[in-house]
């Protein structure tokens, strides 16, 4: 049993179809990516799991149970958190009250504080503007705090929507180091939503491929990378 | 030199009398504030909320009981009010805010006549709860302002704490930044919704029973203090309780000069000008405010 089953999951706004019946798989431990070009309803997806939107219809199951509709804050108790797209970082409150809020539904204080602690050392940047305003921070910086606050609410499952966006190619590699730490560090598993294939492909090690609302291809990360229909539809369609 | 001591009375007495008022427009601001930064829901029935703790505080008065426990009457049934309201109406327009602000005027009118109804358009007062007039050095201190003033400085005071400091209060301060980022930590906003809109009907209701310890009330009295109120959330920021309460205390000593030197008549003009001026300079007002909540994408 899969600690994340999607099974054809339709969404939209308005009158308007986003995903047209999408199903994928996530396993214990692993970190597997969804890749496609501007519009194909990756976020969406997203959000239709961590329950910021309702599906039309389909189901989303966690852990062995039906988890469809729920809400985000009900989802994220259960572990299911997403970081996401531009960070929404809380820019009118310190990085540590922003990584404070991320353990609000915890009760287990103790644990609370060494976790804190271990993101101060895990992101050491955090540590050094701990007192400054999430505002102020560059985005490299946001996006760490983006992924540390996400793991402050100790999810089993992470969905980090476009991590690298906006990013240096150097912070970039930071984040590719810090989203293969997520699975051995913190014992989440990792759904990642990229544009940026290069580092999707170098830390997942399953994929799937969407496009236009559907899921066209998935696969094991090698044969995704080999793909020339990938390079077509989606490699080819990014600048560089 | 005579001359220059009774300026100094007269000063001193006027920024104490605009103050006290100032302190009743607060309570109003904070609630309007808040309820608008967390549903973008601005509601205008506030003023009547305000009304109907005094209308309280007047019966429970009436009824031989003491002020102090006609106060805390005020605030758990306006407290109550408000969760009953956003429970049964207010929740149904969170997606469509602007329904909200037309529920809320809706309620201005279903509010004043259930009060007419039952208790007469007339004026309402109660006899003041505190009747000393202290004289300092020639000013005379009417004591039941002070009480007015202090026990705002007080309530605000709490507020400002639990908003800073607990737990409760970063979470409240993370859903009126973002509302689904806030869900995505676990926070249970719409719980916050409710609590927020119970917090400010107490607010309110509080409001009212000191407004009535100063002023008589008719059925028709929110309307004027919701307006100052909001004349004051808007300087302040809309959204923002810091500049809501530093906003109430400029509007306490403009409108306690506007008496004291002349231009009474005037008074409830100047927060309407001050708030024209001010948002002509700073569109988001003097502290900065929200532009309301950020909804689902």
């Amino acid at each position: 049993m899969s600690l994340l089953a999607v099974s054809d999951v339709i969404t939209g706004y308005g009158p308007t179809i986003v995903n047209r019946g999408v199903s994928l798989t996530l396993e214990k431990g692993e970190i597997v990516t969804i890749l496609g070009p501007n519009g194909a309803g990756k976020s969406t997806l997203l959000k239709a799991i961590a329950g910021l939107i309702k599906p039309r219809a389909g189901n989303i199951a966690f852990d062995g149970a039906d988890v469809t509709g729920l809400a985000a804050d009900v989802m994220a108790r259960r572990g299911v958190v997403l970081v996401p797209e531009g960070r929404k970082i809380f820019v009118d409150m310190t990085v540590e009250e922003n990584l404070r809020l991320g353990a609000y539904a915890r009760r287990d204080e103790a644990a609370v504080e060494a976790d804190f602690e271990t993101m101060l050392s895990f992101f050491p940047i955090l540590a050094a503007k701990r007192r400054d305003r999430g505002g102020s921070l560059s985005g490299g910086q946001q996006q760490m705090l983006a992924i540390a606050r996400g793991l402050m609410t100790r999810p089993r499952v992470l969905l980090l929507d476009e991590p690298s966006l906006g990013l240096s190619p150097l912070l970039v590699k930071e984040i590719k180091a810090i989203i293969l730490g997520i699975g051995e560090r913190f014992g989440a598993s990792v759904l990642l939503v990229e544009q940026n294939a290069g580092l999707a492909l170098a830390v997942a090690s399953r994929g799937y491929l969407m496009q236009n609302g559907r899921i066209v291809v998935s696969g094991p990360i090698a044969e995704l990378r080999d793909m020339s229909l990938m390079r077509e539809l989606y490699l080819g369609g990014v600048a560089g | 030199m005579q001359q220059v001591s009774i300026a100094v009375d007269i000063f001193i007495q006027q920024i104490l009398n605009g103050l006290s008022i100032a302190s009743v427009i607060t309570l109003i601001a904070i609630g309007v504030t808040l309820i608008f930064g967390l549903t973008g829901i601005i509601n205008f029935a506030h003023g009547e909320f305000l009304m109907i703790g005094g209308i309280v505080t007047w019966l429970a008065v009436s009824a031989g009981l003491g002020f102090a426990l006609a106060v805390v009457l005020a605030i758990l049934a306006v407290g109550l009010m408000g969760y009953v309201l956003e429970r049964g109406l207010f929740r149904f327009t969170l997606e469509r805010p602007t329904n909200g602000f037309i529920v809320s005027l809706g309620l201005i009118v279903v509010l004043q006549h259930v009060v007419v109804l039952f208790w007469n358009p007339n004026q309402k007062s109660i006899p003041r709860p505190l009747t000393t007039v202290w004289e300092v050095g020639g000013v005379r201190i009417a004591s039941v302002r002070v009480m007015v003033i202090l026990i705002t400085i007080a309530v605000v005071a709490l507020s400002f704490r639990m908003i800073t400091a607990s737990r409760y209060g970063r979470a409240l301060r993370a859903s009126v930044e973002d509302r689904d980022t806030a869900a995505l930590m676990g926070i249970p906003v719409r719980r916050y919704i409710t609590g927020v809109f119970v917090l400010g009907s107490a607010l309110a209701g509080l409001g009212g029973a000191l407004l009535i310890a100063l002023f008589p009330i008719t059925p028709f009295t929110g309307g004027t203090m919701v307006m100052k109120g909001f004349a004051v959330a808007l300087i302040g920021g809309l959204g923002n309780i810091y500049g809501a309460v530093a906003a109430g205390l400029i509007l306490g000593i403009v409108e306690g000069f506007s008496a004291g030197y002349g231009f009474s008549q005037w008074t409830d003009a100047y927060s309407f000008v001050l708030m024209i001026l001010v948002l002509i300079v700073r569109p988001h007002g003097l502290f900065g405010g929200t532009s309301g909540p950020r909804m689902a994408s």
